[in-house]
């Protein structure tokens, strides 16, 4: 598969960034020095020490802990989301693309209309409406990127129809979905993937920002989004509170971008010109 | 009789990199370019003809360096010029016209504007005066108002010509002309070699044609140097080397190219007596199009028969492979296949409604094999699928077996089963394309430009691979192509087509002894192949045959029907 020594430098760091976010995130509730939600009044706003190293919040509840455990939450629905979004995404994009005229139109059309809602607000009136569980997040944020999944896909998918080997399984008489399974798919995968890459970061930018709207997680779990908007009152006192959740999550999206841009880099280079199979 | 040289190569030695190595494209190629004289640089793909032609602009490939030799335009090295330098050599001095014209001319800017540019940009006077001039020289119809179009509005030949009027605006001393006609059809690249000879007389250049087509070298150049991986080997004047070549390879290039005079008619085969396929007043309109793609055509084709259509782009002749094969939608008509077991099936229904029998029994095969697999699975994978689809076998087992058995049947070894179309080469990848087309067990083989994008010792053995088949398996062909040379010797009979209607339909020695229509009489013209000299007229629209709307095809003698247009010999 891929080779790591053919990536470049950036790729390969943006890649060590996720996999340790995403590492830390997962062996959190093991390796947290204190419960992130505990609180002790005496200890509130306290500067770094030994025993709190990155100091406490207003409850007296330790930063690092609540960073370490903060990022569980929007990478679970970051992760369902886009998953569910590039799905149903390459699977409306390819057939729009597969079966053309009406269909394409009337698909697109409807495409364009949800992309033309801001995402920030619809979540805000969805979540509003349906509460914060984390099933309605996954499919409202998974509703609002469908369109732009789709749209990309479909772009891909076109050149692919129109090369003869398409044309054979037409002529063979086989159904759509076999087509795009066998003969498109995996012409597109490495938009695909790219793609994946792409909105995962923007979603939990998005996920984050609804936690500091205060639409996300409830108050006492530990989420950056939440973090930073509860800390940032504090910011000069005890700046670790709010700088912390900041950094983790920068670290993921810049990360993200990096890996998703290398990725496209070395996809972008046919890998089926260099005979490479799998 | 010789002057001093305008541009000269010396043991110009070119590689490039390739992983840890470096790969040599031209090995120690030395050759000169007289004022008024044309040099062929002929060779197959791979040769490094275009490498070597580019040269002479100062022009490598990134990765690419010499390691040996020199260019020198007008005395001087142009690998030494300054940046300044080299952009007045380019296209002031050394002026080339690329393959395809529709890539090489902006979409979205005048044609006379672009030509326009190609003078302001040497600094040369760009009045509208000049500019007519230019496409007055280049025989453009309407010189006055022709630059006022854009490059969709003109014809290949047109946007070609377009090229070539740019490239000769700085009137430069040497013109290097890579694959000029590649993309044309036999009657506009006759016309444009013609064209490309008139000039080089008027305005005394030095002309570097780059081919593949040894035809084409034969009617517009003086010398020929001939390269194979690199290297040259042989090289002289145009006589004499096609004439008499002295290197084998030369001579294998000869015999594959396809030839019309010269070899005799291929034999007459017993022809089955029933019929396979039969088309009656086929209408044929894309969707929401307003004029028909083809109109009343007629077809008939015998069991182990080969029927070829033949006509220049946009006659229709595609279609009628689209058609048959249920990806167009036929309007107006009536088609019958009869299978293996004399059972008849109507081949109107697009392809999803057809049932199995009749999808596995019409098969096609592509023009561009690098299109015609999918490069992300297995050759066996492309074989295998129409295996299964049809239920042709069961288990893994027996489909492997099968595959490699029609791997074997199209001249490839096993070893091929697991590569993917990417390691194969473009003959070895149309084998593939005709392995799966077998896979099927059709009845009704379509052909549609198998060979255009190959070259001519790989489409020769293509070519002979089919007729074998077809002999073997008493397949029914319908052979697409627009080139009458490759069509002689694998068809038995022969449609010609024009603008969506069948103007002459013969057995294939009756169109080549007596051609009847004028259209196919122009055709036959314009076919160049090696050692034939004479060209028809530059200007490519004197001949435009015309259709009569109102004519019809009449039998002239048996078996030869022909539409009674003006000029056209029904008795």
């Amino acid at each position: 598969m891929t080779r790591l020594r053919e990536l470049s430098t950036g790729t390969r760091v943006g890649l060590v960034m996720v996999g340790l976010t995403v590492l830390l995130a997962v062996i959190a509730p093991w390796i947290s020095p204190y419960d992130p939600i505990s609180t002790n009044a005496d200890n509130a706003l306290v500067g770094a020490s030994r025993s709190h190293w990155l100091g406490t919040d207003q409850y007296g509840r330790d930063v690092l802990s609540r960073t370490l455990e903060g990022g569980r939450f929007a990478l679970l629905v970051s992760l369902l989301a886009t998953t569910l979004a590039v799905l149903v995404g390459t699977l409306v994009g390819t057939l729009a693309a597969y079966h053309g005229r009406w269909v394409d139109a009337g698909i697109t059309r409807v495409l364009d209309a949800v992309l033309a809602v801001p995402a920030v607000l619809a979540l805000l009136l969805i979540v509003s409406v349906f509460g914060n569980n984390l099933w309605v997040l996954v499919l409202a944020i998974s509703v609002v990127y469908i369109p732009a999944v789709a749209r990309v896909v479909r772009g891909a998918t076109f050149p692919v129809l129109s090369t003869d080997f398409v044309t054979a399984a037409r002529a063979r008489g086989e159904r759509s979905l076999a087509i795009i399974r066998r003969e498109v798919l995996p012409n597109i995968l490495d938009t695909v993937l790219v793609e994946f890459a792409m909105r995962a970061s923007w979603v939990v930018l998005l996920v984050s920002t609804l936690s500091f709207l205060g639409f996300g997680v409830n108050p006492p779990t530990p989420d950056w989004g939440l973090m930073i908007q509860e800390n940032r009152t504090a910011l000069t006192v005890a700046p670790a509170g709010t700088l912390a959740p900041i950094v983790t999550l920068s670290v993921l999206v810049v990360g993200l971008n990096l890996a998703a841009d290398g990725l496209g880099k070395y996809l972008g280079v046919d890998r089926a010109r260099r005979g490479v199979l799998r | 009789m010789r002057t001093t040289p305008v541009a000269e190569l010396d043991g110009l030695t070119v590689s490039y990199r390739s992983g840890a190595g470096r790969v040599t494209v031209a090995q120690d190629i030395g050759f000169s370019l007289y004022a008024g004289r044309t040099l062929g640089l002929v060779g197959e793909s791979g040769s490094g003809k275009s490498t070597v032609a580019r040269t002479l602009l100062g022009h490598l490939r990134d990765g690419s360096r010499i390691d040996a030799g020199q260019v020198t335009v007008r005395g001087e090295d142009v690998f030494a010029l300054s940046g300044s330098a080299l952009r007045q050599l380019r296209g002031g001095v050394v002026a080339v016209v690329a393959q395809n014209a529709g890539q090489a001319l902006t979409p979205s800017l005048r044609v006379g504007a672009q030509i326009r540019e190609a003078l302001r940009v040497h600094g040369l006077p760009a009045d509208d005066d000049r500019v007519t001039e230019l496409l007055r020289l280049v025989r453009l119809p309407a010189p006055e108002t022709i630059g006022r179009r854009y490059p969709h509005e003109l014809s290949g030949g047109q946007q070609q010509r377009v090229a070539i009027a740019m490239a000769v605006a700085t009137e430069p001393t040497v013109l290097v002309l890579d694959e000029p006609t590649t993309a044309l059809d036999v009657i506009t690249q006759a016309a444009v070699l013609a064209l490309v000879n008139d000039l080089r007389e008027e305005l005394g250049m030095a002309v570097l044609i780059v081919s593949h087509d040894l035809g084409v070298v034969s009617v517009v150049a003086d010398d020929v140097l001939v390269l194979q991986s690199g290297r040259a080997v042989e090289h002289g004047p145009t006589p004499k080397v096609l004439g008499d070549p002295r290197e084998d390879y030369t001579r294998e290039l000869l015999d594959a190219a396809p030839r019309i005079e010269g070899v005799p008619a291929p034999e007459v085969r017993e022809a089955h007596q029933e019929l396979t396929l039969e088309c009656q007043d086929l209408d044929v309109r894309y969707p929401r199009a307003p004029r028909l793609a083809v109109s009343d055509f007629n077809l008939q084709v015998r069991r182990g028969e080969t029927v070829a259509v033949v006509g220049e782009s946009g006659s229709g002749k595609s279609t009628v492979a689209t058609a048959l094969a249920g990806l167009a939608p036929v309007e107006r008509g009536r088609a019958v296949l009869r299978t293996g077991d004399d059972d008849l099936h109507d081949l109107l229904a697009p392809a999803r409604a057809r049932p199995a029998a009749v999808r596995s029994a019409v098969q096609m095969i592509f023009q561009n094999a690098d299109l015609a697999l999918n490069p992300r699975r297995s050759i066996a994978d492309a074989i295998a699928r129409p295996l299964k689809v049809f239920g042709r076998v069961s288990g893994r087992a027996e489909t492997r077996s099968t595959v490699l058995r029609l791997l074997d049947e199209v001249g490839l070894g096993p070893e091929f089963a697991d590569r993917v179309p990417a390691q194969l080469s473009g003959g070895q990848r149309q084998r593939v394309g005709i392995a799966r087309a077998l896979a099927a067990e059709p009845t009704l083989l379509i052909a549609d430009e198998i060979t255009t994008a190959l070259d001519v010792s790989v489409q020769a053995s293509v070519l002979d691979l089919l007729a074998e088949l077809r002999d073997r398996r008493a397949l029914s062909c319908l052979f697409i192509s627009h080139d009458l040379a490759v069509v002689r010797n694998v068809a038995d009979r022969i449609v010609v087509m024009k603008d969506g209607r069948t103007v002459e339909t013969a057995a294939t020695a009756a169109i080549f002894d007596t051609p009847r229509h004028p259209y196919t009489r122009s055709l036959l013209d314009a076919v160049v192949e090696p050692g034939s000299t004479h060209l028809p007229s530059s200007d490519a629209d004197a001949r435009v045959v015309r259709l009569d709307p109102a004519a019809s095809l009449v039998e002239a003698s048996e078996g030869h029907w022909v539409r009674d247009d003006e000029g056209a010999v029904t008795t």
